[in-house]
């Protein structure tokens, strides 16, 4: 009472100052603060009157030894704390006053397995409770299958603890529990669970592979060593054979359907431990490749290591395999190693994300060798009898074509490898494919791309069909559209020159830059003026043709490149006098959109 | 329907009338077919985008990858006494063995000074392997094979050239304290001899060039170490074949050593594209090939100057080559109206090694293998992406 007093007498103080700028009279604040103070007191009583709370008080003020059996008090205190528990789930405090008492084995041991049954967290459960009972399972004879019981349970609720830096504390002492056989595979899951970089040590690789020896291939050591090789494969390496099934199983039958229920109660969506992002990529394609270099490579982690100059810095890095969302990728940004095979970044998005920020000239080297072996060995070093294996190749065309777009430019050595293609290409093989990576390559110094680029084109041109005249326009033009776009977003505004970085051996000044896309547009109006001719002036050619020339009279206004592109006669003509009526209105529209579209038709006459 | 194999062996008379008879049937055979030379384009330069940035640009084709073609002009092979630089032992071990050809790409961080590290890493992952589903540890000597990486010194004569990589596995036997040698069940080299030096310059330093692989032994632990160069150096492996220019190099190189080296033959297989297939071996006398190997490479000296012989001696040009397979091809025409034009050159083999087109080669005699290496090399790096 003396402490409600006191408590009460310093809300009186404090009450004033809260209604200090309140415009209200004072005989009302004062009755509002009497109000205040006999509500405070209501709840205290309720709450010193709450069966729930005297249950919990018992657990908590129990003596050790108190018999078990036959006592009343405990049966009916434990049914209270059960039937909170199942409908609306124990608070922290709740749950860690239970936990404790269950643990400690105060009143023996049959007590604990019917409490441990019934700790069911509302919200959440404070990692000092669980740390102190891992504490007990060391100390106390708590019998085999209740031990069990309590690391199940710690599985079950994980995600519920509201941190997880003491457990990881303790890191050790709960790896000496490995040694017990029946609570190997459970200690296992939950080391899984907290193991980072930093508590993987030689002795307890040699701790597991001891195990092993002596318990043979159990799926939770693998998973768990394998976890250990992914943060330091200098320890230990092995190969998880592709027929076993990937995750540890799941332990949290006695708790799952109260949860769901407490959960679905309160509203809220905890995600359950259940499943685990795993770090084994499963093997989709059963079928043994026989051309396994379009295979991508599994992303893993560095097995190399050089020795880092600041040893602290190397034991913090994050191997990118680890990370499963786009949050974490965020967290780490800083300190993510790059894998083993650099290949394996075009295997998922996140990776992907990743790679757009790499900076590191060796990395982008190494996977433009290997994109550039695959590209080689599928489609210019094959045999000539060799089945074509068009399905694979045109999933990894398809991949490498969403990751160019997605990064928004090309690979170098999707473009050497392009330019050795085009000479043996017969135009027909995987060819929207081909054309959109031809479409992607950056602007050609124009000493180079007649003999690298429009040489091939042109023997391709005029030897196909309609269909890859048209694809091929469609194709330059779409290469056109992301020059212009490079350079209207590259060039610096206040300088004449685009001068780039003194890596490369070529400067490419705003001239050069202009001379190459001149080269371009030279070369369509060629092509366009002999295509029609050869297809008779077809309209579906004379569409994609005039694209390209829409394209084109934007270069100034839209892009700002200083540059007009028109027409040749070869062009103009056929659309003007097209019978086709869509042609002429293009036409039309093409040359109103030009800046001197007057002067032009007035060359032409 | 099988294969038909016929085995022609010749030995041509000795003297100038024979010659003059070379000559002109060479002038009166049908003509080669246009020798296919791969041609490949020279590589663009690539711009950076992000140079307003200011970050780093991603690799620029460097003008170091230039036209790629095999060269049209090499040195003569000279008795190189190798065995003065390498050791006996490690020659011995890969002299008279049958090799299997592999590019690889550039390796990343490849050192030469941790071959120890390497062995056991190599011998956890066969391990490994071996078992599917059982973890190894690398730092103790566990499992039933052993691997061992060594450096053969002396193998380049360059700079630029990385040292030779000799991998070896053996089993581990269960009976210690044996004394003899125990046979490698496996071995395999990686090496550069005489590399394309702009090529090798434009590689950044963490990047070790080792383009020509060889392997012998089971197809198994082969696979396994190509793996696990993969996994650890980020690089990649592809067949290497031995093209048709390249066995015709050979044929002329080895030839051409028979002044200071006897070849006691020289064997061509080649295959001749008919129903049932046939399969021609060709096999010329050692002193014979040479007779008609040096009329070959003198005339056209003689009529140039006199003087020169020394240093024009030491070059030979591809023109000589093709004339001396018109020479050879014309000869079994005159005897057997059959023109090997129309056919391929297969196998390649004399007293020196053997070269095979599917990727196979055997280099029995160390005095000349450096010659031979520098084409094979050669051609490795004719395969590279980039």
């Amino acid at each position: 009472m003396a402490a409600n007093q006191s408590a009460s007498g310093s809300s009186d103080s404090e009450s004033p100052s809260l209604f200090d700028s309140s415009s209200q009279p004072a005989p009302n604040s004062r009755s509002f603060n009497r109000s205040v103070r006999v509500a405070e007191k209501e709840r205290r009583k309720n709450e010193a009157e709450d069966p729930f709370v005297l249950a919990l008080k018992f657990f908590s003020d129990v003596e050790a030894g108190t018999p078990a059996f036959g006592n009343d008090n405990l049966e009916r205190n434990l049914v209270l704390v059960e039937r909170v528990a199942y409908s609306k789930g124990l608070s922290p405090e709740a749950i860690s006053v239970m936990l404790e008492f269950a643990m400690s084995l105060r009143m023996g041991t049959s007590p604990c397995v019917r409490v441990l049954k019934c700790l069911v967290p509302a919200s959440v459960v404070p990692q000092e409770a669980v740390v102190r009972a891992m504490v007990w399972l060391g100390v106390c004879k708590i019998p085999a299958s209740t031990q069990v019981l309590f690391i199940k349970w710690v599985l079950t609720i994980f995600d519920m603890i509201d941190a997880k830096d003491q457990l990881r504390a303790i890191y050790g002492f709960i790896f000496s529990f490995v040694t017990e056989e029946y609570l190997c595979p459970f200690v296992c899951h939950l080391l899984y669970l907290l193991t980072r970089k930093e508590s993987v040590r030689h002795f307890r690789v040699q701790k597991l592979l001891e195990l092993q020896s002596k318990l043979g291939r159990q799926p939770f050591l693998l998973h768990l060593l394998s976890l250990y090789k992914v943060f330091c494969p200098e320890y230990v390496t092995l190969s998880i054979p592709s027929r076993m099934k990937s995750g540890f199983r799941n332990h949290n039958s006695p708790w799952k359907s109260a949860l769901i229920a407490v959960q679905r109660r309160n509203g809220s969506q905890i995600a359950s431990s259940a499943s685990l992002p795993s770090t084994i990529k499963d093997k989709t394609s059963s079928r043994k490749r026989k051309h396994y270099h379009l295979e991508l490579p599994v992303l893993c982690s560095q097995v190399n290591k050089q020795a880092q100059t600041e040893p602290s810095l190397g034991r913090k890095l994050v191997p990118l395999v680890q990370l499963s969302s786009f949050t974490q990728l965020l967290d780490h940004m800083h300190r993510i190693e790059l894998p083993a095979q650099m290949g394996s970044l075009l295997g998922s998005s996140l990776a992907l994300q990743y790679l757009d920020c790499v900076q590191d000239e060796f990395a982008l080297l190494r996977l433009n060798f290997w994109l550039g072996y695959a590209l080689h060995e599928e489609f210019l070093f094959c045999g000539d009898g060799r089945a074509s294996n068009s399905e694979e190749a045109l999933q990894f065309l398809d991949k490498l074509l969403s990751t160019q777009h997605f990064l928004q430019e090309s690979f170098s050595s999707t473009e050497v490898f392009l330019y050795k293609f085009l000479s043996v290409w017969d135009g027909s093989l995987l060819r929207p494919q081909i054309l959109s990576l031809l479409s992607n390559i950056p602007v050609v110094p124009s000493s180079q791309i007649g003999r690298l680029l429009f040489e091939p084109l042109m023997q391709l041109f005029f030897t196909s069909s309609l269909f890859f005249k048209c694809g091929l326009i469609e194709c330059l033009n779409s290469m056109l559209l992301k020059w212009l776009v490079w350079h209207s977003v590259y060039a610096l505004e206040d300088d004449l020159d685009i001068s780039l970085n003194s890596h490369t051996s070529v400067n490419m000044t705003l001239s050069g830059f202009k001379d190459s896309v001149m080269e371009l547009v030279h070369f369509v109006g060629r092509l366009a003026s002999v295509g029609l001719q050869l297809e008779g002036g077809h309209s579906l050619l004379l569409s994609f043709i005039l694209d390209f020339y829409e394209t084109g009279c934007d270069t100034f206004l839209k892009y700002g490149l200083p540059l007009i592109v028109m027409f040749p006669p070869g062009v103009f003509f056929p659309a003007l006098l097209s019978p086709d009526p869509v042609s002429v209105d293009r036409l039309a529209y093409i040359m109103y959109s030009l800046p001197l579209g007057g002067a032009v038709i007035c060359g032409y006459f | 329907m099988g294969k038909r194999d016929v085995q022609i062996c010749f030995r041509f008379g000795s003297g100038t009338p024979d010659m003059e008879r070379h000559r002109s049937s060479g002038a009166r055979t049908p003509l080669n077919s246009a020798l296919v030379q791969r041609r490949s384009r020279s590589k663009s330069y690539r711009l950076s985008y992000r140079s307003c940035l200011g970050a780093a640009s991603r690799l620029g084709l460097t003008p170091a990858l230039t036209a790629r073609r095999l060269n049209t002009s090499r040195r003569a092979p000279k008795s190189h006494n190798i065995s003065e630089k390498v050791s006996v032992e490690q020659l011995a071990l890969l002299l008279k063995k049958e090799w299997k050809l592999s590019y690889v790409t550039p390796l990343y961080r490849f050192r030469h000074t941790q071959m120890r590290g390497y062995s056991r890493q190599l011998s956890a992952f066969i391990a490994a392997e071996k078992h599917q589903g059982l973890a190894v540890d690398v730092e103790a000597a566990q499992g039933s094979f052993r691997a061992s990486f060594s450096v053969i010194q002396g193998m380049t004569e360059t700079d630029d050239d990385a040292e030779t990589i000799l991998i070896q596995i053996h089993s581990k036997s269960s009976f210690p304290g044996q004394d003899e040698p125990q046979r490698a069940l496996w071995s395999g080299w990686l090496t550069c001899v005489y590399g394309n030096p702009e090529y090798l310059n434009s590689l950044p330093k963490d990047f070790t060039c080792l383009p020509l692989f060889c392997s012998s032994g089971s197809e198994v632990l082969t696979n396994a170490v190509k793996s696990w160069f993969q996994l650890t150096f980020d690089c990649c492996f592809g067949p290497l074949e031995i093209s048709h220019t390249s066995l015709q190099w050979l044929v002329a190189l080895w030839t051409n050593c028979h002044a200071e080296c006897n070849i006691q033959h020289l064997k061509m297989i080649w295959s001749v594209p008919v129903v049932p297939p046939l399969q021609i071996t060709y096999t010329v006398d050692g002193q014979d090939a040479w007779e008609l190997w040096n009329s070959l490479r003198r005339d056209p000296q003689e009529e140039g100057e006199g003087g020169k012989d020394e240093e024009a001696g030491s070059n030979i040009d591809i023109m000589e080559v093709e004339r001396f397979m018109q020479g050879l091809k014309g000869h079994f025409y005159r005897h057997f109206r059959l023109d090997l034009s129309a056919g391929s050159l297969k196998q390649v083999s004399t007293a020196l090694g053997l070269a095979k087109c599917n990727g196979r080669m055997k280099i029995s005699n160390s005095k000349y293998m450096i010659a031979t290496l520098t084409l094979l090399t050669e051609c490795a790096l004719l395969k590279m992406p980039m």
